[in-house]
This record gives C-alpha cells, structure tokens and sequence, in this order.
C-alpha cells in the first residue's frame, strides 16, 4: 500500500497518561507524555487508585494534544494502538476503554499491545532491528532477557525471580532517604562516589540468565543499620557506588553472556533503567569490547510512552492481526504468547 | 444552548457502569428506544463498548443521528463509574457530541419510581431538578411539590456505609432531588429520613418511602447489620430492590441537555464522593492540609 497509514496509540498502565501517532509504522508525528510523578511523589510511590483517576482526567486532553501535534485529523486515523498490559490493572482499563471507545467511534481495527514489547521496539524508531536480538528490559517493573529469533518472536531466556531493577533501585533510595523516584539520585551519587563498599552479587546457578536483587538490597540495608549501630553516619555515596556496581557488573555479563550464546547480532537496551549513565556506559563499552552493535532509544523513548506502543503495534498491523471490541485489560500479560502468529 | 434547540428530538447514547450491570441504551424525546442490561461480575470493560455497538447495530443507530451522549458519573464502584466514563468522554470527543453526565444514585431511583409507578412516571416532564448539579433543592420544596413518595437510592459503600440519597415524585410526575449524592451510614441516614417525616404535618408525608437499588448488602454478613423490622415499623418504608436502567439515564440526561446542561468533556470525571486513603492518610498524617 502506498498510501501513508497512522496508527494512534495509548498507553496507561502506570502512571503515564500517553498517546502517540506514529505513521509507517516508525515516524512518530506525535508523542505527549503526561506525567504524575509530582502527585504520586507525596505518597513516596505509584499510588494505583490515584493513577487511575488521574487518566480518566488527561484521557481526551492528552488525545486531543497528540492528534493536534500530529498534525492528523481523526479520518486519517488507520488503527487504534492500546496497552493491554502487563501494568496496574485500574489504570490499564482507562487506556483500553477508551481505545476500544475510538475503535467503535471511527471504525478503525484495534490492537492490544504488549507493554514490553513497546519497551523493545522503541529501538524501531531509531534504527533498524537485526534478528536474532537480544533485549536487556530494564525498567521499575521489570528485568528481563528478551530474545528476538526473528521480528516480533519473544523469548524469554531470563528475568527477575524478585525485585525489578528499578524496585530495587527505588527501595535502596528511600531506606538512603532519597527523594522518589531513586534511580537517578542513586546514579549521580554513585557517578560522584570516590570509593565503592563492596556489596554481593546474586549470580545465581551457573547457566541461568535470571536475576535475583532481594539479597542485594538486604546487603545495602545491613550497611546503613551497622553504620548507624557504631553512631556513624552512613556514607551513602559509596554505597550507592557499590549497589550500582553490583547491579550493572550482573545485568551486563549476563546479558553479554546470553548475547555470545544466541549469536545475537546487535543488543537492545530498553526500558526506564536505560536511562541509568553508569549502565549505558558500562554496556557500551562490554559490546565495543566484543564488536556487538548496541541500541538504546533517545531517553524520551525509554520511560514509558505511547509511541514505543506504535512501534510494537505496527508488527500486527501489518500481519492483519487485531483485536475485537471485548479486548480485555490483562496485568499479567505474557509476552511470549503476544507474539506475531499465534492469533 | 438556544430556546429552539429545546424543542428538537433529541436522541442519546446512554452508559452506567456504577453498579453490578453493564446498562446501556438508546432514549428518544423522553422514552427508552432499546436498552441492553448485562450482568458481568463486575467485569464491565469487557464488553462496554461492543454492548454499545451491539445495540447501535441493532436499531440502526449511526454516529450522525446521535445528539447527545449522556454516562452516569457515579457515586458506585470506583473501577465501575471509570469505565463507562472514559467511554462516555472519548465517544463525546471523536465524534464531537455533546457529553451529559448523571447521578447514578438519581438514575437507580428514577429507574425505581418508573417501575414502582409506571404513569406517574411516564407524566414526569415539568419541573425536574437539576440533581446532578451541587445545589440540592429546599428541603421546602418537597412539601410544595405534593410529594407523593420518597425514593432513596442506596448502592453499598461498604462498612455499614452506602452512597445514597433523597428524590421525592409527585402524582404528577413531579421529580426533585432533596439531598444531594452522600456517602452515609446507612443506619444512621435511616434515622435522619425517619426524623424527616415525623416532622411533616400528616397531611404532608409521603404515601411510601421506597428504599431501591441493590439491596442485598443490608442483610450480608458485612452489612450494616439493621433491624429492619424495629426500623421500618410506624412509618410507610418500604424495600424495593432494584438495579439501574440506562434508560433512566439517557431520559434524565435529555432533560438536562434541554435546560442547557452539557459538561466540559475534558474536565469531566467520575463523582467518586470520596477521597483516596492514600489521600485521607496524608492528611491525617497532617503533611498536607489539603489535597
Ligand atoms: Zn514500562
């Protein structure tokens, strides 16, 4: 087909109320992103009831706001993009209802997409993906190795057997009594740090790409309470050093490891973590290293948007494979069984 | 909205997701055209906008000849009323229709009365209060109107509590609303109707004081745990249970759209009648004076 097609996405499973239009599947015409990080902030954490309400209030500002900044009108409108989850299941339902809402009022097909999957094909909108790929997913939510035998085919090879990366980073904050969301404060002390107290690495049964990150967090915990028993004050650079080393030197080897043993031939990093500078940084240099191409999205492609939504929605537009109105939100959302051809 | 406007047909997409039903329905010039009532656990946004679609199809109804799209706006389950209101806002949008939200509660009991008294009902058309506004009509009115019954909408708000309130209908088809959407204990709120009518000259009070809506949770395990027999004795109460018909909703959100009525899509959300407790905590915990 040669006429332009725009798919129209949205994306609510947590506490971002997006939509994007995408058109060709990889130019993004439009992605309005509203956050509310401040008014979850209050509460020291994603408060799901509140995150529910707040979309039902931003749905049709933020759809009017892309399809305006799309420069699109309704009509030209092809297809109706929607996370169906993984996410908090309240705030999942506001995107989906409204998706199957415009679905119904322009007569246009609906896709439910995966989250995760949005969270990969984020790097469609940057560059072009080479299978097999392996995906490092890391983001408040989750950690996971992906692998992509061929386009829109998910693998999971590894995950988390307890806390995300991002929980994890976000617990070991509030016990540091850093503000809400932690990462980033967790990342710029540790970029800072002089020295790194040395911390525990979960590496788990020799030949498995899960990760585990409970007992690294009860490691930072013992620290501060020894700190505070000997009335010394805690120092939280370094420790903050040592987590984050802790954290990056398992992800990056096991996702190095899993790269050489698949025969990947590039790496994807994705998710909200992607966005951690000593992560980047130490993947970039490991595939420079092995001579393994690395994609990571621009930052506003990383955090969760709508956009990454069209991304992923787009290789079941063009397999024809859609969802009927009774599409349903699903918290727990496999991502194997999303992928292409098993409609 | 324009005094020639007020006299056109005027037919509405209606939605209510608040209770245990999924009720949607097509209303013309005050009367139910098509109506589907679906009992789905709880599980709504299934099958919220195929039900729409479904009874679109089968009465030919297409977007042009839709006039106003009219959702009840709660008080009821919080996951509920959110479903048929992101629904009712992004149709309102696409389509650029006029968006008029209802009380649920006033919806669940004009539903009732039209059941209850069918003709009276069906007379109703002169004076009917803006119920879903924030002004509640005198209680002065009730009196002056004739009532002839009082109708008191409850939908379980758990803990002994319900989200209810107080609409009296005249033989005429007269319908005010005199308490406004609360949430209450229900035995307490018992009371205070009692008190209400006692203090009426006889000549004054109401034929029947019709609880309706989803009654059951006033006699479960985890209900307010009443005596209804010691309640209900020496006055006309009566129990009617009774789920909400979205006729009721399309037929009361006409009237508002006639008295110039339409809310501002964008801002339009749920009336949920309480804060979070994440909210409630916060202020409790005094970091915060208000939300
Ligand atoms: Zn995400």
């Amino acid at each position: 087909m040669n006429r332009p097609y725009h798919l129209l996405a949205i994306e609510t499973s947590c506490d971002e109320t997006s939509v994007a239009v995408v058109r060709n599947g990889g130019e993004v015409l439009s992605n309005i992103v509203s956050s509310q990080i401040d008014t979850h902030r209050r509460f020291g954490g994603v408060v799901p009831e509140i995150a529910s309400r707040k979309h039902v209030e931003s749905i049709t500002v933020i759809l009017e706001e892309a399809v305006e900044a799309a420069g699109v009108t309704l009509e030209e409108i092809d297809a109706i993009a929607v996370t169906q989850g993984p996410g908090l299941v309240g705030a999942l339902l506001v995107g989906v209802v409204a998706a199957k809402s415009l679905s119904l009022a322009l007569d246009v097909p609906l896709i439910g997409t995966h989250h995760i999957a949005g969270h990969i094909y984020a790097n469609r909108l940057v560059g072009e993906i080479e299978y097999p790929a392996l995906a490092l997913v890391v983001s408040g939510g989750h950690t996971e190795l992906v692998l992509l035998e061929a386009e829109g085919s998910f693998r999971i090879i590894g995950q988390t057997r307890d806390d995300a990366v991002g929980e994890a980073y976000d617990k070991v904050a509030r016990a540091l009594s850093l503000p809400y969301p932690g990462g980033p404060h967790i990342d710029r002390l540790a970029q800072a740090a002089e020295s790194a107290i040395e911390l525990p690495r979960a590496w788990l049964e020799p030949d498995s790409f899960d990760f585990s990150f409970s007992g690294l967090k009860s490691a930072v915990l013992a620290e501060i309470n020894r700190a505070n028993m000997k009335g010394l004050g805690v120092e939280a650079g370094a420790l903050a050093r040592g987590f984050q080393e802790s954290v990056i030197d398992v992800v990056t080897t096991k996702a190095m490891r899993a790269a050489a043993e698949f025969g990947a031939r590039q790496l994807l990093l994705c998710g909200g973590v992607a966005a951690n500078r000593g992560l980047r940084e130490r993947l970039a240099a490991l595939c420079a290293e092995a001579g393994l191409p690395l994609l990571v999205p621009p930052l506003a492609l990383c955090t969760d948007n709508a956009a990454m939504i069209a991304a992923a929605a787009d290789l079941k537009w063009r397999r024809g494979e859609f969802a009927t109105l009774d599409l349903k939100a699903e918290p727990q959302l496999s991502l194997e069984a999303w992928s292409v051809g098993r409609a | 909205m324009d005094a020639n406007h007020r006299e056109e047909d005027c037919t509405a997409l209606a939605l209510d997701t608040s209770s245990s039903v999924l009720a949607a329905a097509i209303t013309r010039n005050g009367r139910t055209v098509d109506a589907s009532h679906s009992f789905t656990e709880r599980n709504h946004s299934v099958r919220v906008v195929s039900d729409l679609q479904d009874l679109m199809k089968k009465n030919g109804l297409t977007r042009a000849k839709v006039d106003v799209i009219a959702v009840g706006q709660g008080p009821g389950s919080y996951t509920g009323v959110r479903i048929a209101v992101s629904a009712a806002k992004t149709l309102a949008w696409a389509w650029n229709k006029p968006l008029v939200g209802v009380s649920s509660l006033e919806a669940t009991a004009f539903s009732a009365w039209t059941k209850l008294e069918p003709r009276h009902a069906a007379a109703a058309g002169a004076a009917v209060s803006d119920a879903a506004g924030d002004a509640p009509a005198s209680a002065g009115t009730v009196a002056d109107a004739g009532a002839a019954v009082w109708i008191v909408p409850l939908m379980d708000a758990r803990r002994g509590q319900a989200y209810t309130s107080l609409f009296t209908a005249g033989r005429n088809g007269e319908w005010a609303s005199v308490e406004k959407d609360g949430i209450r204990l229900v035995a307490d709120w018992v009371r205070q109707l009692r008190e209400r009518y006692e203090q009426l000259e006889a000549s004054e009070r109401p034929s029947a004081v019709y609880l309706v809506g989803e009654l059951a949770f006033l006699e479960g395990k985890k209900g307010p745990a009443l005596d209804l027999e010691a309640l209900s004795a020496g006055w006309p109460l009566r129990l009617e249970p009774s789920v909400i018909d979205a006729g009721a909703v399309g037929v009361l959100a006409e009237r508002r759209f006639r008295l110039g009525v339409q809310e501002d899509i964008h801002g339009f959300a749920p009336n949920y009648t309480q804060l979070t407790e994440a909210e409630v905590n916060l202020i409790k915990a005094g970091t915060e004076s208000r939300i």
